[in-house]
């Protein structure tokens, strides 16, 4: 039954853009109740997978599923069992934060008055009560995220997908978001994150999935995708450290305090 | 962002950075005319629509200095009074419009922001020189100059006249340019705020509208002798710095002197007034993050609909209808312009009878629905929200039907006003009872417009930036879509009405009862096939719906 321990398995997902493959056969595997980290440089295609896992863009092939339910052909019961928080902060932005979250609440049938506790709860916990009242168009990086994430949380998802999620968020904030996520995994459910900070996804994460050029490089559990190296060395040596640091820097003799 | 790159290289830096002075810097305006060529040509660079824009953009500017300079010269012909009348009109329309189209367009032109320019080691005075610099480079700005010069030729009389008045023409478009910055750089911190160009956004439908307002007065034969208007007009603007330019073109001599002296004393003071306001914007603090709470309402539909979905797609829609500057921007478009229509059809020649009620309401209705013919495209990047609660193809139906529904309740009662307006306008004293027929032919126009859009808004979407401006609704590179959307469904919806709207106006006013079925059918069937084509292609809509704009 590999199901019912595994939140994710996409097999040979694929998805091109004109002539580009942004995604050439991802086999993405995450382990219920896992804290996951889906780590790679800018244009690996991590936003590209999230995307089409949380039923935002049509694969051009392979097959997803969640919780063993395929996502293109079950969407009533994926949806309902999914949070979201893609990458870009798109909300909307002339609701107040209560009011957003009442609307989440709401398209997702939950009763008035259970939403109402619940975006109390979790405008509390994100320290977003001051500002509940202010337009979401007004709030500063930190707060959109958190009240991005609250919005995903508010029906209780059993996985959760967040797309670079900590991205422009200051240390308070994003402490915060720790906390929130913590719990939450600790309670059995399955966090999955995008992120390219290596310290923080080695911080949280006991399951990595490293991508590089549209493909999945390395899995499986931290200690393992590491071995014994820092997540930074074992990154950087999966995906290739790109550029020859030495030969870059003839060009800035210049930069620095000058000699007297 | 691409606009934003200043597209100076190395090399250009490296120029306008002399190494021997460190701290300070001599820089002359040739720099910032050279920061604003290099920002237009950044601005082309790789986008084929950018370059059309910008072509179309030149010639329409040659063709109209080329065509304002003849009509200048032209007025030689003309009786030297009225000559001069036109002349002093004109300037002020100039100046008047440099004070207010910078402010429209804010955040076009780089080089109109000074906090951009913040960080650069420059002396207030030789930023402002340099920005002054910038400003009238620009194709735009030679065009006003080759008009108003046309001035000269046209009003001046002798050599020492000509002399004269080009320095005050001169004076007047140095006066145009430093006004213009005067405005936009004394309210560049409102214009930062997400309220101040809220307002703003608003306000243009106000210019426009205001724009109209001579057409309509001459139409409306409010005055008979359009010389008289002229001439009064001209008379009220004798003083302004406008009017006194152009009397110095065509006056000459001491007079002309006189004006001279006046406009360059005003120059130099809204010089000083702008250096001024340039010194503390600089460092004034921005004040975008400061905001005031908004009222947590319920609004009375939202408490009458049983809780879910529904429920929450009318109070979003309504809390946009209010909030979102886009939304203001559309209701007052759909309400003015059938208002201009109720008053213009009334003019001789036109219809009579019932149509004159029936006619401005089911153009009114025709205009509202319009505006949700991309109905997802105010929430653009946000959609995901719904689309990821939304399972199946009733989900998306009830997601409309709340749009819908979020419309009826501010389109109803306003058709309702309006139709009631337009019996009134028609005149005799039965005509209020065509307030009957009107209401319900325009209520039943509201619902097929409404279905139309429905289809349209799933088949056609597109991006709607969040930025309003007055030449497109759409996100580049969408032009054709949004065109063939919005002509698409205001044929489809014409087509569809007819059965109820023609014989209204041939005078079958019973036929209006059947107006609301009519409609009600009409949208609901809209609804039932957008619902199953959004559900197997919202994709395909969120993407759309998502462009950089």
């Amino acid at each position: 039954m590999p199901d019912a321990i595994e939140a994710v398995r996409t097999q040979g997902l694929f998805k091109r853009f004109g002539q580009q493959v942004a995604v050439g056969g991802v086999d993405l595997v995450v382990p219920s109740g896992s804290f996951a980290g889906l780590v790679g440089p800018n244009g690996a295609g991590k936003t590209t997978t999230l995307s089409m896992v949380t039923g935002l863009l049509r694969p051009d092939g392979g097959s997803i599923h969640i919780g063993g339910v395929d996502v293109w052909r079950d969407q009533v019961a994926v949806k309902s069992r999914i949070g979201v928080l893609p990458e870009g902060l798109r909300l909307f932005e002339r609701l107040s934060g209560r009011e957003l979250l009442s609307y989440n609440g709401q398209l997702r049938g939950i009763p008035r008055a259970e939403v109402e506790q619940r975006a109390d709860g979790l405008l509390k916990v994100m320290g977003l009560t001051e500002a509940a009242d202010k337009l979401v168009v007004d709030y500063s990086t930190g707060m959109r995220k958190k009240i991005g994430l609250a919005a995903a949380l508010l029906h209780n998802p059993g996985v959760l997908f967040l797309d670079e999620p900590f991205e422009g968020v200051d240390p308070v904030s994003a402490n915060t978001l720790v906390e929130v996520l913590r719990r939450y995994t600790d309670s059995g459910s399955t966090v999955v994150f995008s992120s390219h900070v290596m310290e923080l996804v080695e911080r949280l994460c006991d399951w990595v999935s490293v991508m590089d050029g549209g493909r999945i490089v390395a899995q499986g559990p931290l200690d393992e995708v590491r071995a014994g190296r820092s997540l930074n060395e074992a990154f950087l040596g999966l995906v290739g450290a790109r550029g020859d640091g030495a030969s870059g820097q003839e060009g800035l003799s210049w930069l620095g305090a000058t000699p007297a | 962002m691409a606009g934003r790159d200043p597209g100076m290289s190395a090399p250009d830096r490296q120029r306008a950075v002399p190494e021997a002075v460190p701290g300070t810097v001599r820089v002359g305006p040739s720099v910032f005319v050279r920061l604003k060529l290099r920002l237009v040509a950044g601005n082309l660079r790789g986008s084929v629509q950018h370059l059309l824009g910008f072509v179309f953009t030149v010639i329409a500017a040659i063709v109209f200095a080329a065509l304002g300079f003849f009509a200048m010269t032209t007025l030689r012909l003309a009786p030297a009074e009225v000559a001069g009348d036109v002349v002093t009109v004109l300037f002020t329309v100039f100046l008047v419009g440099w004070a207010v189209v910078p402010l429209l367009a804010f955040g076009l032109d780089d080089t109109l922001d000074p906090s951009r320019l913040a960080l650069f080691p420059l002396r207030t005075g030789l930023l402002a020189t340099g920005m002054f610099a910038a400003s009238i480079t620009g194709v735009w700005p030679i065009a006003t100059l080759v008009v108003m010069i046309g001035a000269v030729a046209g009003l001046a009389g002798g050599a020492g006249g000509a002399i004269l008045g080009t320095v005050a023409v001169l004076l007047h478009f140095a006066l145009c340019v430093v006004l213009s910055r005067l405005v936009t750089t004394a309210l560049s911190g409102v214009l930062r705020t997400r309220r101040g160009r809220d307002v703003l956004a608003v306000s243009v439908i106000f210019v426009v509208l205001g724009a109209q307002l001579p057409n309509l007065l001459l139409n409306g034969g409010l005055s008979a002798d359009p010389g008289a208007m002229l001439r009064g007009v001209a008379s009220v603007l004798r003083w302004t710095p406008s009017g006194m330019a152009a009397h110095a073109v065509a006056d000459g001599g001491a007079a002309a002197l006189l004006a001279i002296v006046v406009l360059a004393a005003l120059v130099a003071g809204v010089g000083w007034l702008w250096i001024a306001a340039l010194r503390r914007a600089l460092v004034s603090p921005d004040a975008s993050t400061q905001s005031s709470s908004v009222r947590n309402s319920r609004g009375l539909l939202a408490g009458v609909l049983p809780d879910g979905p529904l429920a929450a797609v009318v109070g979003k829609e309504l809390r946009y209808a209010r909030r979102d500057p886009r939304g203001r921007v559309g209701w007052f478009a759909a309400v003015a312009v059938a208002g201009i229509m109720a008053f213009s059809l009334n003019g001789e020649g036109g219809p009579t009878g019932v149509a004159l009620a029936v006619a401005p309401a089911c153009i009114g209705a025709a205009l509202i629905s319009m505006q949700w013919c991309n109905a997802f495209g105010i929430d653009g990047r946000s959609l995901w929200m719904n689309a990821v609660a939304y399972g199946t193809d009733r989900d998306w139906r009830t997601d409309i039907a709340g749009r819908h529904l979020a419309v009826a309740t501010i389109g109803v009662p306003l058709l309702l006003v309006l139709s009631l307006v337009a019996a009134l306008l028609a005149g005799s004293a039965e005509g209020i009872v065509w307030a009957v027929p009107a209401t319900l032919t325009a209520w039943g126009v509201l619902g097929v417009g409404l279905g139309v859009g429905a289809l349209t808004s799933v088949l056609m979407p597109y991006t709607v930036p969040e930025r309003l401006n007055a030449f497109t609704g759409a996100a580049p590179g969408q032009g054709g879509i949004a065109f063939v959307a919005s002509f698409g469904a205001l044929i489809g919806t014409g087509l569809l009405a007819l059965p109820i709207v023609l014989p209204v106006l041939l005078g079958l006013t019973w036929v209006s009862a059947l107006a609301v079925p009519y409609g009600l059918l009409l949208s609901a069937g809209g609804r039932r096939v957008a619902g199953k084509a959004a559900f197997a292609r919202y994709p395909a809509l969120l993407q759309a719906t998502s462009r950089a704009a």
